[in-house]
C-alpha cells in the first residue's frame, strides 16, 4: 500500500514537473514568436567549428571555451594555494602573518570583483605591465582564494586536538603533522565546498568579458552583435558553462566516492 | 622488547620534575608546586579526584602543555625552550591517550609506520617489519590493514600502543587509556600495558583501574588541586597510607 503511494506520488510529481516545463518553453516560444524573433539554428554549428577543405578549424565559441577553460583552470589551482596559504598563516603563530592574511581575507571580500577587476586592470596593469589574460587570472585566483582560505581554515580546524597531540607525542613536526595528518582529513572534508567555491570560479570568469578577455561570454557577446542570433547564441553560452559546472560536479563526486574513509 | 628488567640499574632516575607550576585561564591553579621523580624501569601510579592535576602533569612531562614555571628533564634532556631537546623529549616520551586519536585515515600498518618514516626516518620495510612486531604484540597481527573505524574501541588503543612504541620510547605516559572503554574491553588493554611493565617500560599510568594500579605499580601517587597528596610503594600506599585524605580517597573509590 505504502510503496504504491509512493509510486503514485513519483508519477503526479514527474507529470507535473513536465507539464511545467511544456508550458514555460510554451511561453516562451509564444512570446518570441510575438516579439517578432525569428530562430535560425542552423547558423550556430559555424560558431563553433567550420570544416574548410576537410580541415578542422574552431569558430569563436570554441575558442571562447578553450579560454575559459584555461583561465579558470589556472585560478583554480592558484586560488587554491593562495586560499590554502592564506588559512595556514592565520592559524600560524606569526603575528604579522595572521594579519597579512585577514587583511587579504577582508579587503577582498568586502568589494565587489567587478570593481577589484577594474582596479587591477586600470590601475595595477599598466604599472606593473601585465597582460589582460594574466590580470582576468590574477583577479580570479584573488578573489576566490579568498573564499577558498575560510573553507580550509574550517576544514583544518574541525580536525579534533586529540590528532594535533598524537602527532606531538609521536614527535612529528609542524609540516609533517599537517601535511600526512591533518590535512588529507581536511580536505576530504571540505570537497563539497571546495567544489561549489569552483563552480563560483567558472561561473564568475565570465566577468572578465568586461577587460576585453576573449571568453565564452565575449566571444557570445561578439557573435551577437554580428548576427543578432540572441536567443540562440546566449542559450548555447549558458548551456556550455553549465556543461562545464556539471562536469566538474561529476569529477568531485568521484573523487568523493573514491575517498570514502572518514566522515 | 629489547629491554631486560634485570638489566636495569633500578636506582637511575630517568624523570626529574620539580616544583612544577601550571596555570589554565580562569585561573585554575592545575600543578602546584608538584614535584616528581621516576627511577628507570619504574612503573608509576598517579591517582587522584578528577581536576586534580593528573592529566595535566603527564601532558606537562611530554610537552604538550607548556609548564609556566618549574624543571623537567627527562633521561638527561632538559625539557627547556631548545626546540631540539623539545623534539628528543617528544620522541623519547610515547602517550597513549584515553580517545586512542588513530589517524582515521591511514591503516593500522600506515598509523604504526607513519612516525618510524617519518621521524626515525626507517625505510619501509624496515618499519612494516617493526610494525608487524609490535602487532603481534598486542595480539592484533591480523588487523594489519584494516582502518581505525573497523576496530573496537579495544583494539583501537592497543593499535595506540603499539604506535606509541614504534618509537622505542624510553619512558610510556598513559592517560586514562581505559576510562573510553566498554567493560569487556578494559582488560585487553590492561593486559598489553602489564606485560609492558614486566618487560621493564618505565610507565607514568593515569588510572581508576585501582586493581590493575596495585598488581603492576611500583609506586603510586596520590594528587589533589595540583598538589601531591601522597606517595609511597603500592603494598604501602594501600595498606597503610599516612594521610588522612589517602584514606578517605581509597574508601571512596575501592
Amino acid at each position: 500500500m505504502r510503496t504504491r503511494s509512493a509510486v503514485f506520488i513519483q508519477i503526479r510529481d514527474l507529470l507535473g514537473f513536465g507539464l511545467t516545463i511544456a508550458a514555460a518553453v510554451l511561453l516562451i516560444l509564444r512570446g518570441s514568436e510575438q516579439l517578432g524573433y525569428n530562430w535560425h539554428w542552423r547558423q550556430v554549428p559555424r560558431y563553433f567549428y567550420t570544416l574548410i577543405d576537410g580541415q578542422f578549424l574552431p569558430g569563436p565559441l570554441l575558442k571562447g571555451l578553450a579560454l575559459t577553460l584555461e583561465i579558470t583552470a589556472i585560478s583554480l589551482v592558484l586560488a587554491g594555494v593562495l586560499g590554502l596559504m592564506t588559512a595556514l598563516l592565520r592559524l600560524s603563530s606569526s603575528l604579522i602573518g595572521r594579519g597579512l592574511a585577514r587583511f587579504y581575507l577582508e579587503s577582498i571580500r568586502n568589494t565587489p570583483l567587478l570593481v577589484q577587476l577594474f582596479f587591477l586592470y586600470f590601475v595595477m596593469a599598466p604599472i606593473f605591465d601585465i597582460g589582460r589574460t594574466a590580470t582576468a587570472v590574477l583577479a580570479l585566483s584573488l578573489f576566490e582564494g579568498a573564499y577558498a582560505s575560510e573553507i580550509f581554515r574550517a576544514g583544518i580546524e574541525s580536525i579534533g586536538r586529540g590528532q594535533w597531540e598524537a602527532c606531538h607525542s609521536l614527535g612529528l613536526s609542524r609540516a609533517q603533522t599537517y601535511g600526512r595528518v591533518i590535512l588529507p582529513q581536511a580536505l576530504r572534508r571540505i570537497l563539497p565546498p571546495l567544489t561549489s567555491q569552483a563552480v563560483s570560479l567558472i561561473k564568475d570568469s565570465a566577468l572578465v568579458s568586461t577587460i576585453a578577455v576573449y571568453d565564452l561570454t565575449m566571444e557570445g557577446r561578439t557573435i551577437i552583435a554580428e548576427t543578432f542570433l540572441t536567443f540562440e547564441i546566449w542559450l548555447v553560452v549558458a548551456a556550455l558553462y553549465l556543461g562545464l559546472t556539471l562536469t566538474l560536479s561529476v569529477l568531485a563526486n568521484g573523487l568523493e566516492r573514491r575517498y570514502p574513509r572518514i566522515a | 622488547m629489547e629491554l631486560n628488567k634485570q638489566s636495569i640499574n633500578r636506582d637511575e632516575v630517568i624523570i626529574v620534575a620539580e616544583h612544577l607550576v601550571k596555570t589554565f585561564p580562569g585561573p585554575v591553579l592545575a600543578l602546584d608546586d608538584f614535584s616528581i621523580r621516576v627511577k628507570r624501569g619504574e612503573v608509576l601510579v598517579v591517582i587522584g579526584p578528577s581536576g586534580s592535576g593528573k592529566s595535566t602533569l603527564l601532558r606537562c612531562l611530554n610537552g604538550l602543555e607548556a609548564i609556566d614555571s618549574g624543571t623537567i628533564v627527562i633521561d638527561a634532556i632538559p625539557l627547556d625552550h631548545h626546540e631540539s631537546n623539545r623534539l628528543a623529549i617528544r620522541r623519547e616520551v610515547g602517550m597513549v591517550f584515553q580517545s586512542f586519536n588513530l589517524f582515521p585515515h591511514l591503516s593500522v600498518l600506515e598509523n604504526i609506520n607513519l612516525a618510524q618514516c617519518l621521524v626515525r626516518k626507517k625505510s619501509k620495510p624496515e618499519a612494516t617489519r617493526t610494525t608487524r612486531e609490535l602487532l603481534a604484540k598486542v595480539g592484533l597481527g591480523e588487523k594489519i590493514d584494516s582502518y581505525p573505524d573497523e576496530l573496537s574501541g579495544g583494539q583501537q588503543q592497543r593499535v595506540a600502543i603499539a604506535r606509541a612504541l614504534a618509537l622505542r620510547p624510553k619512558v610510556m605516559l598513559f592517560d586514562e587509556a581505559t576510562s573510553a572503554l566498554d567493560p569487556e574491553m578494559i582488560g585487553e588493554v590492561l593486559e598489553v600495558m602489564r606485560t609492558l611493565a614486566e618487560e621493564g617500560m618505565t610507565m607514568v599510568v593515569v588510572t581508576h583501574e585501582m586493581g590493575f594500579a596495585r598488581e603492576v605499580s611500583d609506586r603510586v601517587v596520590l594528587m589533589e588541586a595540583g598538589r601531591l597528596v601522597e606517595e609511597g610503594a603500592t603494598e604501602q600506599f594501600f595498606l597503610q597510607p599516612v594521610q588522612e585524605r589517602t584514606r578517605e580517597f581509597l574508601r571512596q573509590i575501592l
